[in-house]
């Protein structure tokens, strides 16, 4: 028979614990709330971006430039997003097998490749895995900033623009809906043609490209607004790896705290039980020494 | 909107990779292209530009007690996109040039003016600083006047 004591301060224990998740479930849903609202801001630039560049290939015909040239992979870089505490489900490792996935491809191909990975858990699980990190990255958070992220995107143009790196992968946690988030690997470089990609920005209430004049011209406009769109992609990985950061560890927390609610419950009957056991027990002691007293 | 009313507006829209920093109507927008600034007002023709660093400056935006106030915003570069009657700026960094204070801006472009740079390449960089420090001083000094 189980010890009642026993019972009890494991019950207790479960009960801090319960506390313990709930309070992070709460704390991961207000900063969701907050990392959401970043992120839907920022959808804004990102629109009018592919907009102007929809509009200058329009006009342009071809378009031409360094950032989009794509050559034979003979040295690649990738960068791994993940986050720096645990606690979030399968958010770390999802992004982990990705990343392992996508570096493992590149090793067979004989490729050379260059890994940054910001998030401590990334940066120790890779590790394990003996994969080199040449670069670490541990300051962001739930609320990347822009000028924090500028310059890294930064490096990776001059890289590719000078010759360094044939192609940038990202590997982050995108946030589809707050129901599902997927660890993908986006190619960021060579930056994909404007022309097939954002084809879902509507046209409705805006003027036919022939109609927009250029200053000083769409060419000049075209180097400058490239490595911006870049920019801003890059910027996009950053903030949905943040969004759905919050949301797996909200709903591991939300798991948690049920899964400890479903303990306490179970651990409350076998107290019980075994309190009263020990109740009848020393009743049937007590009747027993009655018994012994009255021969 | 009573002294407005009668005056054609024009929608102006500053949008940084954060968050969308302004949305208003004005009467007038004054933007600093690369080459010069541009002065926009309702119906303007449609045009795609590039921006230099400078003060985007809305005039005539209604005020809360029915006067009208101009806002001045700093952007260092970007580019703007006019047409259907609405300017749009896109730019990294906005700021408001009530914000910038003179004195660290001046420090700031003492600074740059002493910093050295060997090659093509930093020399413009450090060029284009120094004319990114120098127009937020001057919006600076501007805005405190």
């Amino acid at each position: 028979m189980a010890n009642a004591r026993a019972l009890d301060r494991r019950r207790r224990s479960v009960r801090n614990i319960r506390k313990i998740t709930r309070t992070m479930e709460l704390i991961a849903t207000a900063r969701f709330k907050k990392a959401m609202d970043r992120s839907v801001a920022a959808r804004d630039y990102t629109e009018q971006l592919a907009k102007i560049l929809k509009n200058i290939a329009a006009v342009g015909g071809d378009l031409s430039h360094p950032l989009l040239i794509s050559r034979p992979t003979q040295r690649s870089a990738v960068l791994v997003l993940t986050g720096n505490r645990g606690l979030c489900g399968g958010y770390n490792s999802n992004a982990v097998r990705q990343a392992v996935g996508l570096l493992g491809q590149w090793s067979s191909d004989k490729t050379k490749t260059h890994v940054t990975v910001s998030g401590k858990r990334g940066i120790n699980a890779l590790k394990f895995r003996g994969i080199t990190v040449d670069e670490e990255h541990f300051d962001f958070e739930d609320k990347p900033a822009f000028s924090e992220v500028a310059p890294i995107g930064e490096s990776y143009l001059k890289s590719y623009i000078e010759g360094d790196i044939d192609r940038l992968d990202v590997v982050y946690t995108k946030f589809v809906n707050i129901g599902k988030q997927e660890a993908v690997s986006e190619t960021l470089l060579p930056l994909q043609t404007p022309t097939d990609e954002d084809a879902s920005v509507s046209p409705v209430g805006h003027l036919a490209s022939e109609e927009y004049d250029f200053y000083p011209s769409a060419e000049s406009i075209l180097e400058e607004i490239l490595p911006a769109s870049f920019q801003s992609r890059l910027f996009k990985c950053f903030l949905d790896s943040a969004v759905s950061e919050q949301v797996a560890r909200m709903v591991a927390m939300k798991g948690a705290t049920e899964n400890a609610s479903g303990i306490i419950k179970d651990l409350s009957r076998r107290y019980n039980r075994a309190r009263q056991s020990q109740i009848t027990g020393e009743i049937m002691e007590i009747l027993g020494g009655v018994e012994a007293l009255k021969k | 909107m009573a002294t407005t009313s009668s005056q054609k507006l024009i929608r102006c829209v500053i949008v940084t990779p954060e968050q969308t920093v302004l949305d208003t109507k004005a009467t007038a927008v004054l933007l600093p292209l690369d080459d010069g600034s541009r002065g926009i007002a309702s119906g303007h023709a449609p045009f795609i530009g590039r921006l230099g660093a400078g003060e985007v400056k809305l005039l005539g935006v209604a005020g809360g007690n029915g006067g009208e106030t101009t806002i001045r915003t700093f952007i260092d570069g970007g580019f703007t996109e006019v047409g259907n009657n609405e300017v749009t700026v896109i730019t990294q960094h906005a700021s408001d040039s009530g914000s910038i204070d003179p004195v660290e801006a001046k420090a700031e472009l003492a600074q740059l003016c002493k910093q050295k740079a060997v090659g093509d390449e930093q020399i413009n960089v450090l060029l284009s600083a120094e004319s990114t420090a120098r127009a937020r001083l001057r919006a600076a000094q501007k805005n405190k006047k």
